[in-house]
């Protein structure tokens, strides 16, 4: 790993006390909205600077960048010419390449094997319209290191480069979009075990992703 | 065990079988069509590909149950189109196989691929087949085929 992976947290230890307490800081300002009852996410998710501090924002993103950079997100935010497969992140078996839409190309596109569903009795997994994700979307350098927290975040909020997105885009890719449900039930491996999971449900994914747009989708200063 | 409804080259076909069955096993096991090979079973080979819905697929690691209405054309269809008569006649022309094992699945991945670019480069073939092996080492007179059917279909 190179030295920005270092500085991502550690999914497993702290990433859970982190979410908890961002909740807890949170859980202020989660109040106020509900209570206010002008202001419903669930309705108008455009982004509101002044709704959700700027640290409430800030420790929000933090959570949504752990999930960005697992390994069932990466995998396919590549910025290398093909996937990658598994929690090692290697790059993808059977000479799979990117090909000019990121679905591989003719004889050998995503669709070769990914189909609309996991297929657990192969080990195959899939859902709909399985695809990379364009190289303007990158988590990761070309040296296979995760980019930092501060170049990830500037990435999404970038409308040159997210597909011209705004907050409500985004939450809306996150809370619907097939591949990123499809993280959070991945289905089985070949052995029949678990794949892992992201270190949020993607109930708190979404959340904190709400959260983070409602601060005004903040993005921290480089280290 | 459940009733599936398959189109296969063209014609209907009913299975009752394990919705987790693989599509490979149905056509072999099942509807006695064998040309389409079983070679490791984890899409790693590219010996079980057929066409469905005219994307070349990996038939060991795609359930019957995922199938649904989509056609399936096995090697033994391939040649009800003139993309696949052309590179058949190319394969035999060039002499391409030695063992033959892989074949049927060079062949629906070339196919595959000649009706997506008609033209293709020797980096398009390389590409579209580099999840197909053969352990003959067949690869130089399959590129010269296709390239052949291209210029025979242009």
């Amino acid at each position: 790993m190179g030295s920005c992976a270092g500085k991502r947290p550690n999914p497993k230890r702290g990433l859970r006390v982190t979410y908890s307490s961002t909740i807890r800081r949170s859980s202020g300002v989660l109040i106020l909205i509900a209570c206010s009852g002008a202001l419903s996410l669930a309705q108008d998710t455009r982004p509101k600077a002044a709704s959700t501090t700027r640290e409430a924002g800030l420790a929000a993103w933090q959570q949504v960048y752990a999930v960005l950079t697992y390994p069932r997100c990466i995998n396919c935010h590549t910025a290398t010419n093909y996937p990658q497969q598994g929690d090692d992140r290697h790059p993808h078996l059977f000479n799979v390449v990117r090909g000019p839409e990121g679905t591989g190309v003719a004889g050998l596109n995503c669709a070769t094997c990914h189909q609309s569903a996991n297929a657990d009795t192969t080990g195959v997994p899939g859902a709909h319209n399985w695809h990379l994700a364009p190289l303007s979307m990158t988590w990761q350098d070309l040296n296979d290191n995760i980019l930092s927290s501060p170049d990830v975040c500037r990435s999404l909020t970038d409308r040159s480069k997210n597909g011209s997105l705004d907050g409500s885009g985004i939450l809306r890719h996150h809370e619907e979009e097939p591949l990123v449900l499809w993280a959070f039930q991945p289905g089985r491996r070949r052995d029949g075990t678990e794949r892992s999971l992201p270190p949020l449900t993607h109930e708190q994914f979404v959340a904190a992703t709400r959260i983070w747009i409602a601060a005004g989708m903040p993005c921290p200063q480089n280290f | 065990m459940q009733t599936f409804r398959l189109m296969v080259n063209g014609q209907a076909r009913v299975v009752t079988v394990y919705p987790g069955t693989p599509l490979l096993w149905v056509l072999r096991e099942e509807l006695k069509m064998t040309g389409t090979k079983y070679g490791c079973g984890i899409s790693a080979c590219g010996a079980c590909t057929v066409h469905l819905a005219g994307v070349a697929t990996r038939s060991c690691v795609v359930p019957v149950s995922q199938i649904g209405n989509r056609p399936i054309v096995t090697i033994e269809g391939v040649e009800q189109d003139r993309v696949g008569r052309a590179i058949q006649d190319a394969w035999v022309a060039e002499d391409v196989v030695q063992c033959g094992y892989c074949q049927s699945g060079q062949i629906m991945s070339a196919v595959a691929l000649l009706k997506s670019r008609r033209t293709p480069t020797d980096a398009d073939i390389e590409q579209s087949l580099g999840g197909n092996i053969c352990r003959c080492g067949t690869y130089v007179r399959i590129r010269k085929a296709i390239q052949a059917a291209s210029q025979q279909l242009a």
